[in-house]
């Protein structure tokens, strides 16, 4: 099938099978390898990129949904110069460790504080438990995204 | 008054039958079709022997999983599956039951009209995932209380034995939750009977007066 989408605000065209998981559609096919594969079945979080502005686990998107759609990976979330308020505030903390889940769990954060300015502890452990840090880095990833909510509301 | 109820159910689908030609059409060319009984034609005994295979169904983890209540944490496994236990994953759906508030839903369960669901992966339909409406609470219900909330129009989405199953037959038609319950895919154990055999338990214990294990009726219920 083919599909025309937008990747980090360029439009991208795409001939693949229907079923092809977007996240190697990002990986293989437009060679954006910031997004990560763990698991293929949505229960470790590190392949979230954003569709549409919601945060989505991209080995559950089938190339089927990607006709007409955003799509916002790491690498366009930010620039060096110009980081996002969360990977600004995933500097400043030193949350990353070995930070092969840090890419998914900052697209997570990112789409989360969209929903939700000024969340509390419990609001983004609920948001955040399906991004899995093999590190447990879950303190510091808790703690940049209060700043990052304080950055962005201010 | 139960039987006015029955007839006016019964006269409903005889329009309806119209409507609805041969039911949904789903996929392969297998329908599902809603043929009320004749009226007067199920006994008592045999709408309680309905409802007890509606039980088994409602009460079934690929049904009452996402049937709970107002805590709103939907469940895994269960049943055959081992035991139930709480969504993994700190999932809470919120009171928007579908995870607005932290977690969307959909950030795992996309539509997916192919019910093509792997083994441990999120389960998508063609429907948006989400958990049912919180006073339609069937999970760890008992008999009484499910027959009570089935026949309540003001727990039920207003609908009387035929609207329930219309209800059943659009879902389906969508390629929704219902008919996702009977082709989980990914090894899970499907709702037992068949969507069909539900379909036909419903209208069967509808036309018998929706009889409850308690001894009450929907009529009673709904009056």
């Amino acid at each position: 099938m083919q599909a025309t989408f937008t990747v980090n605000g360029t439009e991208r065209q795409i001939d693949v099978p229907e079923d092809m998981p977007l996240l190697w559609v990002l990986r293989d096919e437009l060679k954006l390898t910031g997004t990560k594969y763990g698991c293929g079945i949505a229960q470790c979080g590190a392949c979230t990129v954003h569709l549409d502005g919601l945060a989505v686990r991209a080995c559950q998107v089938a190339a089927r949904e990607l006709d007409g759609a955003e799509i916002t990976t790491i690498e366009g979330l930010g620039t060096p110069a110009a980081p996002h308020p969360v990977q600004a505030a995933w500097i400043e903390h030193e949350v990353a460790q070995c930070g092969y889940c840090q890419s998914g769990q900052i697209m997570q954060a990112a789409s989360f504080l969209d929903l939700n300015p000024a969340p509390t502890d419990e609001e983004i452990d609920a948001a955040m438990s399906g991004n899995l840090c093999r590190c447990g880095t879950y303190s510091r990833i808790r703690a940049a995204v209060h700043t990052a909510a304080t950055k962005m509301g201010s | 008054m139960r039987y006015r109820a029955v007839n006016r159910s019964l006269t409903k689908a005889a329009a309806l039958a119209g409507m609805l030609a041969a039911g949904a059409v789903l996929a392969k060319g297998a329908e599902v079709l809603i043929e009320p009984p004749a009226a007067g034609s199920v006994s008592v005994e045999e709408g309680r022997a309905a409802f007890d295979r509606m039980y088994d169904v409602v009460t079934h983890p690929r049904c009452a999983n996402c049937h709970v209540g107002a805590e709103n944490v939907p469940m895994w496994y269960g049943g055959a599956e081992g035991p139930a236990q709480p969504h993994g994953m700190n999932i809470n759906a919120g009171e928007s039951r579908i995870g607005a508030e932290t977690l969307p839903c959909a950030t795992c369960h996309r539509v997916n009209e192919t019910l093509d669901n792997d083994p441990h992966a999120p389960p998508q339909a063609g429907l948006e995932w989400r958990l049912a409406p919180v006073e339609f609470e069937w999970f760890g219900k008992s008999p009484a209380e499910i027959c009570a909330q089935l026949s309540d129009p003001d727990r039920n989405g207003g609908r009387d034995a035929l609207g329930l199953a219309e209800h059943l037959v659009e879902d389906a038609g969508h390629r929704g939750f219902v008919l996702w319950g009977w082709q989980p895919g990914g090894g899970r154990e499907p709702a037992p009977y068949s969507l069909q055999q539900h379909v036909n338990d419903v209208l069967a214990w509808g036309a018998a007066g929706q009889p409850c294990p308690d001894g009450t009726t929907g009529q009673d219920a709904s009056q």
